[in-house]
């Protein structure tokens, strides 16, 4: 039935004299040597015993070189380890089936315990577990295959969802099963997971030991160094007694003292008021206070370089608006809302090629 | 096994008397609630669940009679040990192409043409599928490798589970065959596993064999013999074992590869039986060897034989 079968099977069946015929001995012309199973070749000269075996010990001695293979052999040697090894990536598909038994163990689990099918209103309190997957090139190494964007989407869509079961344990309360899950994702997250949630995200800023924050602003070329510190108010609220409020005798109502202090704002050393003659670059400056409402209360000290008086004041304020946030991080809404938090990104745009300036275009001629 | 936390019994009527079988448990599960904040508001809702599902079974001894007890099977995960017309025909496995694209060498599996499709023959399929069950048993039986290839996403999971079952010597391709694993095998594996494993199989078995063409021509030049499902569309000379079937039924696939994969299992169970029986014959005349060795070394007479007064009679 098998036509193809019949047809090769002539190409690989191998000649009696196979083993006599290579080139690594002497050359004996065929018409001498002597065949010991009958065939009759006419002119055949026995051979001596001594060449016999030499030619015998020689093919026994003999490397088998790759392409020449007793299929006899074959049977003695053990079967493959995995299942998946006609593939050619056996690791690769290993993995993967490990992963979708693990997907399906925790699935029955889950729904075992009444976790899954999850409705909405309860996916929506589940904690946010972002991940980050190990990048193709690592799992590479790991899979001994070329990760392509088909097979790493084929593997990150698994992760995810065991991911998910995740969350659903550990929101839940399931330690154990957690722990479970959480030892099979671990092998498959990227080392730089931490820093890669991190990112963007501002690292707190702390106060020395005498109560000062330390801040960094920059606006267009100008950087500007802050310190701030609270004012310590001398004045004692306790000591002053009014004799006719105590006694009922005043009839002015009772107001609440609120304690205003002064703070000096120095600039390279300099008075605010020496070193920014412009009220727009004042009023730039302490504008962060005033959003914040803590205009008195804290000294500030700057050293600001680069630049001119609208970056050098653009770059204080960028700086005490990041010291206010850091001595009072109630006032971060605030702040944000009068987008004083961020750094102004806009910088001198370069003059280009056959224009004036940045956008300004030469005179347009007729001819 | 997971169980709940600890909690207060939950038989039926003390749940229909607490709190959470109130006029409004119904409403509770059907409508959406806040979002679930401590750890107890998820035990609350998983207690509703269990609730519900414990009221549900205990009710449903009371329910009506259920007469006709069947359900549907499992061909996947359990698949029966041998396939009968009507589960064939059930899974479609007498749909096959167009007419106008039957292969001539296919006509003695033709039943004929419906709708502009060629009907296969299952009366003809079904001995041809016993016939390939048996060349599977025997080669298990002696400790042959079998490969199941199955290259769309639909079958993969079949042929890992029919693979699964021949456990050792069972293997599965449920994507693409590269061409050259059989002829091309020194670079593909490497000289060390070459040397030191099996590489080429004693049966391969295709549930797609249009799209594996390469792996046909390989295993005719590697002298593997060949089980496939053919379709209308194809000439059934290409394989040794052809099973004249439908082969872009699922279910079909399903029903063959557990039929093949049985009776490869069996095969299994067959060579560990005679190995079991072979090595207690032999440890038994080992016995035998040793008792009569123990007793003519005790009283050694002329002939060897050992003298009657001690004797223990054997049954030869």
């Amino acid at each position: 039935m098998n036509i193809l079968r019949s047809q090769i099977c002539t190409v690989l069946r191998r000649p009696l004299y196979r083993q006599l015929t290579t080139t690594a001995r002497p050359f004996v012309p065929p018409a001498q040597l002597v065949f010991h199973d009958n065939l009759y070749v006419p002119g055949a000269k026995e051979l001596d015993d001594s060449t016999v075996e030499a030619l015998v010990g020689e093919t026994n001695e003999r490397e088998p070189e790759d392409d020449e293979e007793d299929p006899n052999d074959d049977r003695d040697k053990p079967h493959p380890d995995s299942p998946n090894f006609y593939t050619g990536r056996s690791s690769y598909y290993d993995n993967i089936i490990e992963l979708q038994n693990a997907i399906s163990r925790t699935r029955g689990t889950l729904q075992r315990l009444h976790l899954l099918p999850l409705p909405e209103f309860a996916r929506k309190s589940l904690q946010p577990m972002p991940t980050v997957w190990k990048t193709p090139e690592e799992m590479t190494t790991d899979f001994e295959t070329n990760m392509t964007i088909s097979r790493y989407r084929r593997v990150t869509a698994l992760l995810n969802e065991l991911n998910e079961y995740l969350r659903i344990a550990t929101t839940a309360g399931y330690a154990d099963v957690a722990d479970r899950i959480g030892s099979i994702i671990s092998i498959f997250e990227s080392g730089k997971k931490e820093a890669f949630l991190s990112r963007g995200i501002r690292k707190p800023v702390l106060l020395d030991q005498h109560g000062r924050s330390y801040t960094f602003g920059k606006r267009k070329t100008s950087a500007a160094r802050v310190w701030m510190i609270p004012v310590k108010s001398t004045h004692e609220t306790t000591s002053d007694v009014n004799v006719e409020e105590v006694f009922g005798l005043s009839n002015e109502p009772k107001r609440s003292s609120v304690n205003v202090t002064v703070s000096t704002i120095l600039v390279n050393n300099i008075p605010i008021a020496e070193y920014f003659p412009q009220p727009v670059d004042r009023e730039r400056i302490v504008r962060p206070l005033k959003v914040a409402g803590v205009l008195g209360k804290y000294n500030v000290f700057t050293i600001v370089r680069g630049g001119g008086t609208t970056g050098q004041s653009g770059a204080i304020a960028h700086g005490i608006a990041k010291g206010i946030f850091a001595h009072e991080p109630e006032t971060g809404v605030v702040l944000k809302r009068a987008k004083l938090l961020r750094r102004d990104p806009r910088m001198v745009e370069r003059k280009k090629t056959g224009l004036a300036k940045a956008r300004k275009r030469y005179t347009w001629v007729k001819r | 096994m997971y169980f709940l936390r600890p909690r207060p019994s939950n038989l039926v009527w003390s749940s229909l008397k607490s709190q959470k079988f109130s006029k409004n448990w119904c409403r509770q599960l059907s409508q959406a609630q806040g979002p679930l904040e401590t750890e107890d508001d998820w035990t609350d809702f998983q207690q509703t669940r269990t609730s519900l599902k414990t009221l549900t079974d205990a009710m449903s001894q009371y329910g009506s009679e259920q007469t006709s007890q069947w359900s549907l099977r499992d061909s996947l995960h359990r698949p029966a040990k041998d396939a009968t017309l009507s589960a064939l025909l059930a899974s479609g496995a007498h749909f096959g192409h167009a007419a106008s694209r039957m292969n001539p060498n296919f006509l003695p599996y033709a039943y004929g043409t419906r709708a502009g499709i060629t009907l296969i023959d299952l009366d003809h399929t079904l001995p041809l599928l016993r016939g390939a069950a048996k060349v599977v048993r025997a080669v298990a039986a002696n400790d042959g490798q079998i490969v199941f290839i199955g290259t769309r996403p639909d079958i993969r999971p079949v042929v890992q589970r029919a693979a699964q079952r021949l456990g050792p010597q069972g293997f599965h391709v449920g994507d693409r065959w590269l061409p050259g694993t059989l002829t091309n095998k020194w670079q593909m594996f490497g000289h060390e596993t070459v040397r030191s494993k099996r590489i080429i199989p004693d049966l391969v078995i295709l549930l797609n064999p249009i799209q594996n063409m390469n792996a046909i021509q390989e295993c005719a030049l590697s002298n593997v013999p060949t089980i496939a499902i053919v379709d209308s569309n194809v000439d059934p000379r290409i394989v040794m074992y052809p099973i004249p079937a439908n082969d872009e039924s699922p279910r079909t696939a399903e029903i063959i590869a557990g039929v093949l994969s049985i009776a490869g299992r069996e095969g299994i169970a067959i060579r560990e039986t005679e190995l079991q029986r072979m090595r207690l014959a032999v440890d038994t005349a080992w016995e035998d060897f040793h008792k009569m060795h123990e007793l003519q070394g005790e009283h050694p007479t002329e002939d060897g034989r050992p003298s009657n007064s001690n004797t223990v009679g054997f049954d030869y």
